[in-house]
């Protein structure tokens, strides 16, 4: 017997109804997203995701899976009791990375139906200093003249100096304050004659003091043969 | 009869402007093809095929993941081991080659930070995400 379109619909928003209900899962987090203030010499950013098993079946953690290397993920506890409570610990490895950043961390459960959860740990890390460019390059036949970084420094530090050295002795490096701003000039000059080099400027400010900081630019003077380019006629 | 249709065309057409009119007043210098795309530098496993040598690739997946497999020629950068890694990355760069970064898959977020960083920190240009990451060259490769 064919079936009215009426009784069809109403099959079909039962249907979805009971379908949504299933998908409820009894691994009820407290708080899916942290946000995370490290310091300026912290090395990591720890989070805490608290969870609470609110069914009346045990629940078991079969995969907790970090976006990223930097990022690790420690369970107390693999198989959650009805009403137990319990936490994932999310250890995040600043390294040099600087600014927002954003990890996650994908748990999957036995529960049936369910997609798992994702954490998420949001950092906001101090940039002490800001390098515009990072990067120099002198084209191949480009002449050996000078060029410039800027290094704007946070407001909030108090950094009065900055030393840095060039790995190729060949690149000279000067460091001066901007007068009237709270930035460096750092002017390279590369005395290499007509040798390739590859260099890396180790930048080091005098604040903190407690955790000196180290930060990179790199240096590249291509020597490859000019693009031979014929004389006009 | 045919001026009744012409007529009722002519309605329709300016009721379906009514709406366009409306929002084109509403997101005035702010259209669509005013906005960059989400993200313009992407390229397809086929695209950068056929660039061929002029890539340089760069896995910003991590060291095991390098390790296990790679796209041949990848170089390995990523943001855990930044400074190590990158003065081998500029090495072997030139302005005429074109940087494709991939990590696993399209949602994964590694290739376009190492992407941002190597555009705004060290102002390469010709850096470019591949959609679909490592899942999508295996699929190629198939």
């Amino acid at each position: 017997m064919p079936m009215s379109t009426g009784r069809c619909s109403a099959l079909t928003i039962g249907l979805c109804v009971c379908l949504s209900l299933g998908v409820d899962a009894s691994l009820v987090w407290e708080n899916p997203e942290v946000d995370l203030h490290p310091t300026l010499s912290d090395k990591t950013a720890v989070a805490h995701f608290k969870y609470k098993n609110t069914g009346d079946q045990p629940v078991k953690i079969t995969a907790v899976q970090p976006s990223c290397g930097c990022t690790t993920a420690a369970l107390a506890k693999d198989v959650v009791a009805p009403g137990e409570s319990g936490e994932i610990t999310a250890t995040f490895n600043i390294g040099d990375r600087s600014g927002e950043q954003t990890k996650t961390i994908r748990v999957r459960t036995d529960e049936p139906k369910s997609e798992g959860t994702l954490l998420k740990l949001k950092a906001t890390i101090p940039r002490l200093l800001e390098l515009a460019p990072a990067f120099l390059y002198w084209r191949p036949g480009d002449a050996p003249a000078p060029k410039t970084i800027e290094v704007k420094i946070d407001a909030d530090f108090p950094v009065t100096k900055l030393d840095v050295s060039s790995t190729d002795p060949a690149i000279k490096v000067e460091s001066a304050p901007v007068p009237n701003e709270k930035a460096f000039r750092i002017t390279v000059t590369p005395e290499t004659g007509n040798r390739p080099v590859n260099a890396a400027l180790k930048i080091q400010p005098d604040f903190p003091k407690d955790a000196p900081k180290t930060f990179y630019a790199n240096v590249r003077v291509d020597a490859r043969p000019a693009p031979f380019v014929a004389p006009p006629k | 009869m045919r001026a009744i249709l012409i007529r009722q065309v002519l309605w329709l057409v300016g009721l379906a402007f009514l709406p366009a009119i409306g929002q084109a007043l509403y997101y005035r210098g702010n259209a669509a093809w005013q906005q960059p795309p989400v993200d313009a530098a992407q390229v397809t496993v086929a695209q950068a095929k056929n660039w061929g040598a002029a890539v340089l690739w760069i896995d910003a997946r991590s060291d095991g993941q390098f390790a296990s497999a790679h796209v041949p020629g990848a170089m390995q950068l990523n943001e855990d081991d930044w400074t190590e890694l990158l003065p081998k990355v500029l090495a072997a760069w030139s302005p005429e080659r074109k940087l494709i970064i991939y990590c696993s898959r399209q949602t994964c977020n590694a290739s376009h930070a190492v992407a941002e960083r190597l555009r705004n920190e060290d102002g390469l240009k010709n850096v470019y995400v591949l959609q679909g990451g490592w899942e999508e060259w295996q699929k190629s490769d198939q």
